[in-house]
């Protein structure tokens, strides 16, 4: 007997909880149960008959936390080993073993510490110690991050059947946020065997939640409940077997193949369960096909036009190729919340400059983006190597920019589209470039389409790009690309794509061509317009196409976007008028950046920074110093000045012209600190000061702040620790940086830390406030 | 935010601000369990579980203490999110949502408080004592947090640091007694504020 052999049964039963058994054996809370299988492999042996007896015809190893992170004195193959010889030894050919992992129990990036590639490696140890075992099961997971590492981990280092559950709160979110359709989109593409829900609630609250996961996937689902929902008090849960067993009957009416128990559940659920499903089970409606890309809490239909922000990319632009070299990611980052402020459904994102790794800047910008945005990137490269680096560490869902019709790049990108379950953009030219008329177009799609299902992709996961071409040069064109892209969307069905901007170049009043040929694009069938958002009259074009066809219900999305923002015009005019200073001195972030671009029409840019911003953000400091304004002021008038500053370096590189740095300053927060705020704020006060700050981020490891130092040859190194555990990096970090032999001083700053112990761990400066590093900078640096 | 005397109308805005979307991102969530306790060698033994907790400074806390709660709460990972993004685009607001952050997680533990006090209507609690005052270590986070069961049932996690992720989260043990406690002042002396304490500095005390 194997998985699939079960699946060809009406439904298939999995076992109830191991740690309430285990429990109500006497485990004591917050104690390890997985080093039972060494200490009573008898105990562990007779709950898994237990359930083989009530029917379970697969049970989960004990082997849920057996980690490298959570075991501490034995070893993951000792322990998983032992584990699944138990399980497979009750199982006796009457069940199947699965290996069950659950999730590390240490966050994973953004929000902790624990880098993406280090939980595939967690996860893989497991794989291995546990490939004894029939089916691998992860469960209880609640980061779509941490389950993608799994996933990959399994494929990668094993050929067993994969199911996959996670645990959903009432409001169909994981503690992390992550959603239903997110997680269906995620697994579909990666290809498991099952997926599911466990453990959280009760059957009666998760059956909404399992109905909603039935809409997204045609792979088995299944349910793995609590026996209701506990007793604060006694910790009790509160339904009966024969409650339970009813309740899941309801699961069973949806779809559901799969049933099982979790926290609460003994042998007599199981077997009530058995009795009450079996045979109830419905067959599962099949899912909607529909074309969607996703991030864990976002998951973009395109059942309508979604814009494609364009903006992540250093083509003609002298200030992103400037922050790509100096590896500015607060540049990128920025660039990313402006356009989806604007009105950005994805985002592209694009990262190649010949002088930079291009690979390792585009996984720091897509983790660096999804970590402060939540909207689905399309990643955008032409190096193979670059796009699958990404995909790898994407979590969720992205597209593909690009496959085009040439064998050479089928065979190497749909390859990896079809590993990642990724959406990918097919664009209409081969090895013969680009052809003129639609027909020859509409073939290469056609050809596209054909390789891809070939490669297992479906096809809805195919846009296409009938490419624009520029009016000016090649005017009959214009209609060639549109009839393409109507016969694609409508005699393929595929979704389609187009970058707009290129139509207008060379020619004047470009916004005016821009926007009407996107109107028209839009009439023939445009899904995902590439454009710059920022500029309203695209956004609005997009806007008000879906207002004139009825898709954006009583103009709700419209009136939403454009009633707000007309008010506001009158006032801004208002607020020129008052000065520059008063603004930053008052931290008014807008009129800074207003009254600087008036003071530009006939101020020179150095002049407006050395006679009114250092003046105002020198008396800000002083009175902070004194005590008369506080922490919180001098903070919005770093702001309200930085914002000035983005204006005054805007124009500067406009006209050729570099702003003139007073010097590089590395900042870092120490490795094992995630709290970086306190770094940020000092950044912000340096950046105004006229420094470069070359930031490192937090978690920063101690050879990297070397690095750092010695390429950009700093006088100056600022490092922040928040936590008294953390310090002892920060030591490590200045001891590195010493015998490195790098010239620069070091200045060290953190709530726990003290003038006597910055001098203790050799920092030459201890800096309490952000004003204090900015005094030291200068007196450093110059 | 270091802020004394009254604010002015910019700060005061930002503040409105900072709260609503604070307000919106917010998922507050504690759980705690009540244990039996017992003054062993090596510490405070938490009973039906494998937890000791080590330290002078927690044993004299539980002083005449025959129970304990052990709690955690967190705002949960969308607050961490919201101030990661306003770090990036307005360092002032992240600023402002991380103070407002902090006095934010204090309701949610007063929320707790007031959920244990009404399931043990009859006794006496000391104030909240957390992983990391005094000489209580923190190295106990990762256990600590098992034995709750917290990062399956709130999503509260900790990693090599024992720095608690998300980052608006609480560890804390009360004792629990059928007699009134005597009012422990908490005292600088175990606070690992003390040489940084703004307070202090201007010559101050925070109350505790």
């Amino acid at each position: 007997m194997d998985f699939k052999e079960l699946l060809k049964q009406n439904a298939v039963f999995l076992d109830g909880a191991m740690g309430t058994m285990l429990q109500n054996a006497g485990l004591e809370a917050g104690a390890p149960p997985e080093l039972l299988n060494l200490e009573k492999p008898e105990l562990i042996e007779s709950i898994h008959r237990k359930y083989i007896d009530a029917g379970s015809q697969i049970v989960y190893a004990n082997t849920f936390g057996a980690n490298r992170y959570k075991l501490k004195n034995h070893s993951v193959e000792e322990i998983i080993g032992a584990g699944i010889k138990i399980a497979k030894k009750a199982c006796d050919g009457k069940a199947l073993a699965a290996l069950d992992i659950g999730p590390i129990g240490q966050l994973l990036e953004p929000s902790g510490t624990l880098t993406f590639e280090e939980a595939y490696d967690i996860f893989r140890e497991q794989i291995i110690a546990g490939r004894e075992a029939d089916v691998i099961v992860f469960e209880t997971m609640t980061d779509l991050y941490e389950l993608k590492a799994a996933v990959l981990a399994a494929k990668e280092n094993s050929d067993k059947p994969i199911i996959c559950t996670m645990t959903f709160e009432e409001n169909y979110r994981t503690f992390t946020g992550c959603c239903v359709s997110s997680m269906a989109l995620l697994l579909n593409g990666l290809g498991v065997d099952a997926m599911g829900i466990n453990c959280s609630l009760g059957p009666k609250q998760l059956a909404p939640v399992c109905e909603e996961l039935l809409k997204w996937t045609d792979i088995p689902v299944v349910l793995k409940p609590n026996a209701g929902l506990p007793d604060p008090v006694t910790g009790e849960y509160d339904i009966t077997p024969e409650e339970f067993a009813e309740q899941m009957k309801l699961a069973a009416a949806h779809g559901v193949k799969i049933f099982g128990g979790c926290c609460g559940t003994t042998p007599e659920y199981i077997a009530a369960l058995k009795k009450a499903v079996d045979g109830a089970v419905c067959e599962k409606k099949n899912a909607k096909k529909q074309a969607a890309v996703c991030t864990p809490s976002k998951t973009v239909v395109i059942n309508q036009p979604r814009i494609i922000g364009e903006r992540i990319n250093p083509t003609g632009k002298k200030l992103f190729k400037e922050a790509l070299r100096n590896n500015d990611i607060g540049y990128i980052l920025n660039q990313a919340i402006e356009q989806i402020h604007a009105g950005a459904d994805i985002l592209d994102v694009n990262v190649g400059l010949p002088e930079i790794d291009e690979k390792e800047m585009m996984i720091r910008a897509v983790k660096e983006i999804q970590s402060v945005t939540d909207v689905p990137l399309q990643i955008d490269s032409t190096i193979p190597e670059v796009l699958e680096a990404a995909l790898r560490v994407y979590n969720g869902k992205p597209i593909v920019n690009s496959v085009n019709g040439e064998e050479k790049s089928l065979e190497t990108v749909l390859p990896l589209v079809k590993k990642y379950g990724a959406a990918v953009v097919g664009l209409t030219l081969d090895q013969n470039g680009i052809p003129p008329k639609a027909e020859q177009r509409f073939a290469i799609a056609e050809r596209i389409l054909n390789r891809a299902l070939e490669y297992g992709i479906p096809k809805e996961d195919v846009f296409i790009d009938c490419l624009t071409l520029t009016a000016s040069a090649e005017q009959e064109a214009v209609m060639e690309t549109l009839k393409a892209l109507n016969r694609v969307k409508n005699e393929l069905g595929l979704k389609t794509v187009l970058g707009v901007s290129n139509i207008s170049f060379g020619l004047p009043n470009r916004p005016m061509i821009n926007q009407n040929f996107l109107t028209m694009a839009l009439t023939y069938g445009l899904d995902l317009p590439i454009i710059n958002p920022n500029v309203d009259a695209m956004t609005g074009a997009v806007r008000a196409y879906k207002l004139l066809t009825n898709i954006d219900k009583n103009s709700v999305e419209f009136i939403a976007a454009y009633n707000d923002a007309a008010p506001a015009k009158p006032a801004a005019k208002k607020e020129e008028s008052r000065s520059l200073g008063y603004a930053v001195e008052n931290g008014l972030k807008e009129e800074s950046a207003n009254a600087t671009a008036a003071l530009l029409k006939d101020h020179e840019p150095m002049e407006i920074v050395n006679d009114v911003l250092i003046p105002a953000l020198d008396k800000a400091g002083a009175q902070f110093e004194k005590g008369t304004i506080f922490l919180p002021q001098l903070i919005l008038t770093a702001g309200a000045a930085q914002s000035a500053f983005a204006v005054i370096r805007e124009k500067m590189m406009s006209e050729n012209s570099s702003p003139v740095s007073k010097g590089k300053i590395v900042l870092a927060t120490v490795k094992g600190d995630i709290h970086d705020i306190g770094k940020n704020i000092v950044k912000v006060l340096l950046e105004n000061y006229g420094y470069t700050v070359i930031d490192l981020g937090k978690d920063v490891p101690c050879e990297e702040v070397v690095k750092a130092a010695v390429e950009h040859k700093v006088k100056l190194v600022g490092l922040s620790a928040l936590m008294t555990t953390t310090l002892k990096s920060m030591e490590d970090t200045i001891k590195l940086l010493r015998e490195s032999g790098a010239d620069c001083k070091v200045v060290v700053g953190g709530a726990v830390l003290t003038p006597e112990y910055a001098e203790k761990i050799g920092a030459d400066f201890y800096a309490k406030d952000a004003k204090e590093t900015c005094d030291i900078a200068k007196s450093v640096v110059g | 935010m270091g802020q004394h005397g009254e604010i002015s109308g910019s700060l005061e805005k930002t503040v409105d601000e900072c709260e609503k979307k604070l307000l919106s991102a917010i998922r507050p969530n504690f759980v705690f369990r009540v244990f039996d306790i017992a003054f062993g060698e090596n510490g405070v033994e938490v009973c039906g579980s494998s937890l000791v907790l080590k330290g002078n400074d927690i044993r004299n806390h539980l002083e005449g203490c025959s129970r304990a709660v052990l709690m955690c709460a967190t705002l949960g990972a969308d607050t961490d999110r919201l101030i990661r993004t306003a770090e990036i685009t307005d360092i002032s607001s992240a600023f402002v949502m991380d103070a407002l952050a902090s006095a934010a997680i204090e309701d949610v533990c007063r929320l707790a408080d007031e959920e244990i006090k009404k399931q043990l209507p009859d006794c006496f609690f000391t104030w909240r004592f957390s992983p990391g005052y005094g000489d209580f270590p923190i190295e106990i986070q990762k256990d600590f947090l098992e034995t709750l069961n917290a990062p399956k049932r709130i999503g509260l996690c900790t990693g090599e640091n024992n720095i608690l992720i998300p980052r608006k989260s609480v560890t804390a043990v009360a004792g629990i007694s059928e007699n009134p406690v005597p009012k422990k002042r908490r005292g600088c002396a175990s606070c690992n504020m003390a040489e940084s304490c703004a307070f202090r500095k201007r010559g101050d005390h925070c109350g505790f």
